[in-house]
């Protein structure tokens, strides 16, 4: 129970700062696919420069937790299939302007249009759970 | 001094410098004090196990990351909508709005016809995260930080794809508009 509180206010953390820095705004992403506003792209490259930094620095002492147990990179596996999803992805993302967590920003925000964008991830979830009994090549 | 801090955290939009700076302490942050990694999609997986009233249980459903289907993500989704609530009261935004940027204010379609660009857009991301094994948290920003492959493969077919579908929306859709 202690884990789901903690990443209750982590979650409210990142929906704080997506939604204070615009993401959840159909115009920079909008903007930033059509190359008439960066933000967002420097936003991300921001992100990620300063996560591979800090762990790094979890790596240099020891790559321990604040619970003391050893800390395992989740490793993502390169498939046939990934750039096909990130593909399929892609488009999802330039017809909504959103992605699972920025939709999740526009919901806090009360942009009622969201709840279309988010349902329709649950559903396009369904739609991949059916796919990969059929072929579990697509395994994530 | 103290209301122009105020301002500058709570009311006026962050600076991208800002909003990269506390989403990639996540990384590390979430790895530290919770041994996971940041990430979104999969926990759309717990949504539809919780909404899921068929009468034969989904395959995909009963791995082990979904058996307590209340599990953290949940609470992390759950925390997301309220820091994004929060963000929009402190501000002093509308409490439920219609727009929806440029898609809303260059055109006026009825409201089904926003709704089913939307909820196809969502499909797809709902889809092709999971084929991809990922979104822009869990890929894009954890993935490359942590230096994988299968991250920048996902993450350039999310930016080829990305801007042709904007593109294709921009032109065929909205007239071409710049917001």
């Amino acid at each position: 129970m202690n884990q789901k509180i903690g990443l209750l206010f982590f979650g409210i953390f990142f929906g704080f700062a997506l939604s204070r820095v615009g993401a959840g705004e159909y115009d920079l992403i909008y903007g930033m696919f059509t190359g008439t506003n960066l933000k967002l792209a420097w936003v991300m490259i921001t992100a990620i420069a300063i996560g591979h930094i800090g762990m790094r620095w979890l790596s240099a002492t020891g790559n321990i937790t604040k619970g003391g147990t050893s800390l395992k990179v989740s490793l993502k596996a390169l498939k046939k299939t990934s750039l096909l999803g990130g593909a399929i992805f892609g488009i999802g993302w330039g017809l909504s302007g959103a992605c699972p967590g920025t939709v999740l920003a526009q919901l806090g925000e009360g942009k009622v249009l969201g709840l279309f964008t988010a349902v329709g991830m649950i559903f396009g979830t369904f739609i991949y759970a059916l796919l990969v009994e059929k072929y579990p090549d697509l395994s994530d | 001094m103290l209301s122009g801090l105020y301002q500058a955290i709570f009311v006026t939009p962050w600076a991208w410098w800002a909003g990269g700076l506390a989403i990639g302490l996540l990384v590390p942050s979430l790895y530290y004090y919770q041994n996971v990694a940041l990430g979104v999609s999969t926990g759309y997986g717990n949504l539809l196990k919780l909404l899921w009233r068929g009468k034969k249980p989904l395959k995909w459903l009963e791995k082990d990351s979904f058996k307590d289907p209340w599990g953290w993500r949940v609470f992390f989704i759950a925390g997301m909508i309220i820091g994004a609530f929060l963000s929009a009261r402190l501000s002093g935004r509308p409490l439920l709005t219609g727009e929806m940027g440029v898609l809303t204010s260059s055109t006026s379609w009825p409201a089904f016809f926003y709704g089913l660009i939307l909820f196809t857009g969502g499909t797809l991301l709902g889809l092709g995260a999971r084929i991809a094994g990922g979104c822009t948290s869990g890929h894009s920003i954890h993935g490359l930080a942590t230096l994988q492959l299968s991250s920048l493969v996902v993450t350039i077919g999310f930016i080829v794809m990305g801007a042709l579908s904007t593109y294709l929306v921009r032109f065929l859709l909205l007239g071409g508009v710049t917001p």
